[in-house]
């Protein structure tokens, strides 16, 4: 055993204990640490033992026969997981890249305001839909959508003359032309604001004199906030970018609650794809959507951690 | 001669037309936000469904919202909802404030082994079927419980409270240890009293994701008598689940009044607590 010599906070170096003492003497955090353990090991170690069965035949009914790697051979065969897959990155990214610009834009000119009072009461009025919760935001949006006499879009085309009286209304989430467009609005409508705090955040945190010193050499609003304003948030735009990026296959819950099998060309992603192979199937075979789901946690996986890696590289600490 | 005096003049703050702009635009994005929520809450009041965006309710009812109190269909899995979410988010502080707390002690033997432990999580899960299995296994489906436990860990929101035990002055530990205070009588005497915005942050971000949830339900639950509010409200809106009901109300009414019963607890509690809810993202992003 080592016997290292270590510095306590009261600057006095002392010998270090041995390690089976410290433990000892350190029983009360273990002990405080095992409700978690528990927990952990549970809910998340024990269902990883089950990815194995993404190397099975794993029926309802019957014990699951060993296939090695059939199902993936059959995952990269088959065309509605790859249109998932890309479906997953183009309405992820997108998605990141359009809820991030309306926030940077927002709190960039929410930050040029004066008056403090509409500020506050606008801040307050734009986190409010992230408390919403999909259920919720898609329920709102498809009674506003909706093709019958009660829905306020249709309502106010007809109105306008954009549709004629006496059709029927556009339906908006079941058309695949559209439903991206209006998937990506709804996004934007839940979570511009809530985006906006980390972007006001670093905004206060800017020092005045920089503006002050514009205003000497004469800058306009405009310049003001492309040469000190945009600058400055630039890190944490990266940051934003990078801690998201990690995420992008993960996206489930707003799309399952907006699709359906009208649109799955435009709208399926892997998670709703594994769910639908799982649990709305005549016929499911368990360890196809193993498969599947082990493929997705391996990707991303390899995203995490890469975008650990540019964490670090970018502000000197890793994602959390 | 006649000294000439400078008179230094502030220039006068006129408003600019950029001034102008900027209001007009956040007039309308206010608009945009508050539109579709106002209408929603002034359909839940109207006794017919109509398209139109109006400003008050023209025959103003509140069956709507009778119909969810007095329907069982409809009340019980609100119940459901407030009973998981309270103990969802106790669960949620309880084990999130131990393991931050814990892995808060920098000299701990272990301490890296343990993070890790917890960090791998968030870098390789199960997947659906795998998690299924195992809720089976430990029977959690069916019940309402599931949301309970499922939401009760949450690694990212751990190491967020962690984050915050770190800025505890070590000297104060030091002080307690020497009074001969234990690991759990800091814990509790010391460290949780020091914490109670970022356990209100924290506990508040618990309790919004059980409300919300609805996934879980919708993969785990299928007995009516354990499924949530969230899960309840779109079945009824989007898959035409309607309970039947005594009351000649229009469904765009009871719609609607689901839709702000779903979203009452939290706007209710929202104007007080923003300080918390916002406080929340801070912890985790801006802390450099």
């Amino acid at each position: 055993m080592s016997k290292k010599v270590v510095m306590t906070s009261t600057g006095v170096p002392v010998r270090e204990k041995p390690l089976g003492l410290r433990i000892w003497n350190n029983r009360g955090y273990y002990l405080m640490f095992l409700p978690v353990f528990i927990f952990v090991l549970l809910i998340n170690y024990w269902p990883m033992l089950g990815v194995r069965y993404a190397f099975y035949d794993y029926k309802p009914v019957g014990e699951p026969v060993f296939v090695g790697l059939k199902h993936f051979q059959k995952l990269f065969e088959t065309d509605a997981f790859w249109n998932s897959f890309t479906n997953t990155l183009e309405l992820s990214i997108m998605r990141l890249i359009l809820t991030n610009v309306a926030s940077i834009v927002v709190s960039v000119f929410l930050n040029e305001m004066g008056n403090l009072v509409a500020k506050k009461t606008l801040q307050t009025l734009i986190y409010l839909p992230h408390f919403m919760s999909w259920a919720v935001v898609a329920s709102i949006f498809s009674l506003l959508l909706s093709p019958s006499a009660t829905g306020m879009v249709n309502g106010w085309l007809k109105d306008l003359g954009v549709i004629p009286a006496d059709q029927m209304g556009i339906y908006f989430l079941a058309d695949s032309k559209v439903w991206r467009p209006i998937f990506y609005l709804i996004n934007i409508w839940k979570e511009t604001g809530w985006g906006t705090i980390i972007f006001l955040a670093t905004l206060s945190g800017i020092n005045p004199e920089l503006y002050e010193a514009a205003d000497i050499d004469g800058a306009t609003r405009l310049q003001k906030i492309r040469f000190v304003t945009m600058p400055a948030l630039a890190n944490t735009i990266i940051t934003v970018l990078v801690l998201n990026l990690a995420k992008v296959l993960n996206m489930f819950e707003p799309v399952f609650v907006l699709y359906n099998n009208a649109v799955y060309d435009v709208a399926d992603v892997i998670s709703t794809y594994i769910y639908r192979q799982t649990f709305a199937i005549a016929l499911p075979n368990y360890g196809y959507s193993t498969a599947v789901g082990l493929f997705r946690s391996l990707v991303g996986g390899a995203l995490v951690i890469l975008c650990n890696w540019l964490s670090k590289k970018v502000r000197g600490r890793g994602i959390v | 001669m006649a000294k000439e005096k400078v008179v230094y003049k502030p220039k006068k703050k006129k408003i600019q037309l950029f001034d102008v702009v900027n209001y007009i635009v956040f007039i309308i994005l206010g608009l945009l936000i508050m539109v579709p929520i106002w209408k929603v809450l002034v359909d839940s009041l109207n006794q017919v469904g109509v398209y139109q965006f109006r400003l008050w309710p023209e025959q103003f009812t509140v069956d709507g919202y009778r119909v969810i109190i007095e329907t069982e269909a409809l009340y019980r899995p609100f119940v459901n909802s407030v009973v998981t979410t309270i103990l969802g988010a106790l669960l949620g502080l309880v084990l999130s404030t131990l393991g931050g707390y814990v892995l808060a002690q920098k000299t701990l033997p272990g301490r890296d082994l343990m993070a890790y432990f917890l960090l791998f999580t968030m870098i390789f899960s199960g997947g659906m079927i795998p998690e299924y299995l195992v809720m089976k296994n430990l029977g959690l489906v069916n019940s309402m419980w599931i949301l309970v436990v499922k939401h009760g860990i949450n690694v990212y929101n751990l190491v967020l409270m962690k984050n915050f035990f770190e800025n505890i002055p070590e000297s104060l530990y030091e002080a307690a240890r020497i009074d001969g205070c234990t690991p759990a009588g800091i814990f509790i005497k010391i460290v949780l009293p020091l914490s109670k915005a970022a356990l209100a942050s924290i506990g508040l971000m618990f309790a919004v994701a059980v409300w919300n949830d609805y996934t879980n339900v919708k993969i785990y639950i299928t007995d009516p008598t354990q499924v949530n509010f969230q899960y309840k409200l779109r079945n009824m809106i989007m898959d035409g689940d309607t309970p039947t009901t005594a009351y000649s109300v229009s469904q765009t009414t009871l719609f609607n009044a689901g839709i702000v019963a779903a979203v009452l607890p939290f706007m209710a509690l929202y104007p007080f607590l923003q300080k918390y809810f916002v406080q929340g993202v801070n912890i985790g992003a801006v802390k450099e």
